[in-house]
């Protein structure tokens, strides 16, 4: 924990990724960016400031989606650091309420959104839906179980409604992450799993990178980890899915969490180029840059600046003259949606639209 | 600074009248995080876990007409206001150091317009400089304004201390490539500059506004000369023996007008120490940079005269990968913990002069600190890395590992440390900065660096600001 807390000495007073810092960036508040909080945290420990209700709020508007540290040279740990910072304020019982009640989910349901259903069966490989996938966009998944099926790919699902232990980490309740991590990864094994797909980015980096370095929990060696749309890319270019395309121009959405995994943003481009004969166009914020839209604890702690990171990337395509939206994440799916009408634009599910567009 | 009770609140509600109530704080955490910008000063300040000087209000305004009546407030009540950009100014400008407003700029971060043909664009004044690259940069354009800390600083922030960036030694500083501003007067009245800078209709105000550093008002808006993205960047990395022969190469390759992109000259100090750290190689002697770009065959061209004469001065060609290498690691040095950083004490004390002094102000500067401070353990190290037909800047830098703890000494050494290197360069003839501007580190120095000029700005700053509002301290003004 403190050896995390530590990249805060080094990011108080470094302002080298501001440019791609989401929640400054549509907040335009010097407080409210990666070296702004970092500043917070290390003056609180100086004496400079208690932890109370403004402090805090500042604490729990960082995203951790991962924006800073895909764009730090020295790789520091900042999301982690204050995710460490917050599960020393939330033991003290100084996080805001929204926080313990969200704990308090967890802990009997193992789920945010929803309901959790223990997984049953065994296949080599397993798509992992979790609790965004299940709970928010139960038609998505089954849309992506199709897919594999149609690919020739026999998976089951597991997680089916399971937080991974994201949330609980970012909220700053590790103990709790921690087992959450132990039922994700009994499920994997009980399910005699060598290859586990995600179908978002916040698990893979969740599965790949938080449990080991935020938790101590080691991803098991002979489990391969793999993300949904590459896999699809591959099924398609070996012609062993087949895509009807339907021609239509969209803007592509990189999910949030996207800069963690920054190899799927080509293949997941290219099976939206697939389906839409031509490839998607672009937002101005993208790929490596790409802000996030939802699947983050923003959503509780700070639903005002959630709003504001989701309306952001829709004007941000109405801007670029786009009218439809195109994106595979169910969390990001669900944000955009819900703000999508009052925009003027639509969405696409690609993996509904996949599996509607099967040959 | 305004004190809590009924005033401040009047103040508050004013001020929440024109923004509107999210775009203003009085928050605790909000004015700490703004009382200190990049100047190791209020840092080391916070270090040591001392009280700062606070903003009162931190106000977000949305647009030219917000700020003009957030200034009209200001004069009514006769508080300070203080332009904030990205806060990733070295020199204390934007610290409120006698409390009052922070307009921070970043709300006003639109592009306005990119004119590909004149190969202009026209943006708000607190967009993010690297923000703003991208957007020109998806039509094949550049603003060749590359600082260091384009990822963190703003527009407005470019021109208000006239900064410089790394491809300067072609393309100009930030206030070479401006066209046209909008400025919002003490007063609160909103002018636009004429259109172009380049005429004969008059006296060229335009260019009070560069190097104001936020005391003549605030850029709301401004037009920058924009270029195609080169089609070639063509980097080689040479090492001399001896710092005078390269100094002269540089002098030669920019008086013969061979236009190179940069010139990145480190001297024996740095290239021991930075190079060596960050790009791992182990040499002595001086290690340089060049580059040129544009058209392939031109910059080709270029290149092979400049490398004739480098070649009479005996250098080493140490081939192209060293020079990339520098180019595409060249911000590395900025991120910590690689950079300068807490609880060192450090300054850069840049300065610019003419080639016939720039040796002497060197070597008397680094004389002066290295002796003056030996009980320190001080290092100086330096690079030379703008370049101009008539002279050269000198980004010359100290460092002390091993500070006093207590922050009344460090305070204390820091400015004897100043005071010794900014004599030295005023002694031979170098003005006591080149971009990184004026704010409040240097504000004790402008009297002298200007001498009988100097009554003449400050009667341009009592006519248009007559009630002192304008970021109080900073640039040699008081309040
Ligand atoms: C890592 C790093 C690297 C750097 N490298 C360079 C470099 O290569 N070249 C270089 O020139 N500088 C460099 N600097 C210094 C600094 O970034 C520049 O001076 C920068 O241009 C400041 O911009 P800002 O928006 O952060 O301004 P701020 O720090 O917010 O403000 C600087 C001054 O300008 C005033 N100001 C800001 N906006 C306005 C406005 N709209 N109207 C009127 N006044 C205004 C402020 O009041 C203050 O006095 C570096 C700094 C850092 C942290
Ligand atoms: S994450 Fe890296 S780039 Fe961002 S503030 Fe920290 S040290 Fe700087």
């Amino acid at each position: 924990m403190e050896s995390l807390i530590a990249a805060t000495e080094n990011c108080r007073y470094c302002l080298m990724c501001r440019h791609v810092a989401p929640v400054g960036h549509v907040m335009h508040d010097e407080a409210l960016t990666p070296h702004g909080i970092a500043l917070v945290v290390a003056s609180q420990k100086r004496g400079l400031l208690t932890w109370n209700a403004e402090s805090v709020a500042i604490l729990y508007a960082e995203p951790d989606a991962g924006n800073c540290r895909a764009h730090c040279v020295t790789n520091q740990p900042l999301p982690a650091a204050i995710a460490a910072v917050r599960a020393q304020v939330a033991r003290e019982g100084l996080a805001p309420t929204v926080a313990y009640e969200l704990r308090d989910r967890l802990r009997e349901q193992h789920s945010l959104f929803g309901t959790w259903q223990p997984a049953s069966g065994r296949s080599r490989t397993v798509l992992f839906v979790g609790d965004e996938g299940h709970n928010l966009r139960p038609d998505s998944t089954a849309a992506a179980l199709r897919l594999l099926e149609a690919a020739g790919i026999g998976a089951i699902p597991v997680g089916i409604g399971l937080s991974s232990g994201y949330f609980a980490s970012s909220l700053g309740f590790p103990a709790l992450a921690k087992s959450l991590a132990s039922k994700c990864l009994d499920e994997i094994r009980a399910a005699g799993a060598g290859r586990v797909l995600v179908l978002s980015p916040q698990e893979q980096f969740t599965f790949r990178q938080l449990y080991p370095e935020r938790l101590g929990v080691a991803w098991p060696d002979d489990v391969e980890l793999a993300d949904l749309s590459t896999v699809l890319t591959e099924a398609v270019n070996r012609r062993v899915l087949n895509i009807r395309s339907q021609p239509s121009p969209a803007a592509y959405v990189d999910p949030s969490h996207a800069v963690r995994v920054p190899e799927r943003f080509d293949p997941v481009r290219l099976l939206c180029a697939r389906l839409l004969g031509q490839p998607p166009s672009e937002l101005f914020w993208r790929r490596e840059r790409a802000h996030p839209v939802g699947s983050t604890a923003l959503q509780f702690t700070r639903p005002d600046i959630a709003e504001r990171l989701t309306r952001a990337r829709l004007k941000d395509a109405t801007a670029r003259g786009a009218v439809t939206v195109i994106c595979e994440e169910p969390a990001t799916l669900h944000a955009l949606e819900g703000h999508a009408e009052a925009c003027g634009v639509t969405v696409v599910d690609l993996y509904q639209a996949l599996a509607g567009a099967l040959c | 600074m305004v004190p809590r009770g009924l005033q401040f609140e009047m103040i508050r509600s004013e001020l929440a009248e024109i923004v509107g109530d999210a775009h203003i704080s009085t928050a605790e955490t909000d004015r700490l995080v703004y009382a200190t910008d990049w100047f190791w000063l209020p840092q080391m300040w916070l270090d040591r876990g001392q009280e700062p000087r606070k903003p009162d209000y931190i106000v977000r305004p949305g647009s030219a007409e917000e700020v003009s009546a957030v200034l009209k407030i200001a004069n009514a009540y006769r508080i300070p206001v203080i332009p904030w950009g990205g806060g990733s100014g070295s020199q204390g400008g934007a610290l409120s150091v006698f409390g009052g407003i922070i307009l921070d700029m970043k709300r006003l971060n639109r592009v306005i317009e990119i004119d590909e043909k004149s190969l202009t664009v026209t943006a708000e004044a607190g967009i993010n400089g690297k923000q703003l690259e991208w957007a020109v940069n998806e039509k094949g354009l550049m603003l060749p304004h590359y600082p260091a800390s384009a990822n963190c600083a703003t527009l407005g922030g470019y021109l208000a201390p006239r900064g410089t960036g790394t491809i300067s030694t072609k393309y100009g500083k930030a206030e070479d490539l401006v066209l046209r501003m909008q400025v919002v007067l003490p007063d609160g009245h909103i002018l636009r500059t004429p259109i172009v800078p380049q005429h004969a209709a008059g006296p060229d105000f335009f260019r009070l506004f560069l190097g104001s550093e936020g005391t003549f008002g605030v850029i709301t808006e401004a037009t920058m000369q924009l270029d195609y993205q080169p089609e070639a960047r063509l980097l080689r990395a040479l090492l001399f023996d001896d710092l005078t022969q390269a100094i002269e190469a540089g002098r030669q390759i920019m008086t013969r007008r061979l236009d190179p992109f940069v010139i990145r000259l480190y001297d024996p100090r740095s290239t021991a120490s930075r190079i060596r750290k960050i790009l791992g190689y182990e040499l002595q002697g001086a290690y340089m940079v060049i580059g040129f770009d544009g058209d392939p065959d031109l910059a080709a061209l270029q290149e092979e005269k400049a490398m004739d004469i480098i070649g009479r001065f005996g250098a080493r060609d140490l081939g192209r990968e060293p020079g990339e290498a520098w180019w595409n690691h060249r911000y590395d040095f900025y991120y910590p913990p690689q950079s300068l950083k807490l609880p060192w004490m450090y300054g850069t004390t840049e300065t610019v002069t003419t080639y016939d002094k720039i040796e002497r102000l060197y070597y008397a500067e680094k004389r002066a600190v290295e002796e003056g401070f030996a009980d320190w353990d001080i290092d100086f190290i330096g690079h030379f890395s703008h370049w101009f037909h008539w002279g050269v800047m000198v980004y010359t830098r100290f460092i002390i590992r091993n500070p006093p703890e207590d922050a009344t000494e460090a305070v204390r050494l820091h400015n004897r440390v100043w005071n010794t290197a900014m004599t030295a360069v005023m002694n031979h003839g170098g003005m006591v900065n080149e971009h990184h501007g004026v704010g409040l580190k240097l504000s004790r120095y402008m009297q002298r660096q200007y001498g009988d000029a100097w009554p003449l700005l400050e009667r341009i700053k009592k006519a248009l600001d007559p009630n002192g509002i304008m970021n109080p301290g900073k640039v040699g003004f008081g309040f």
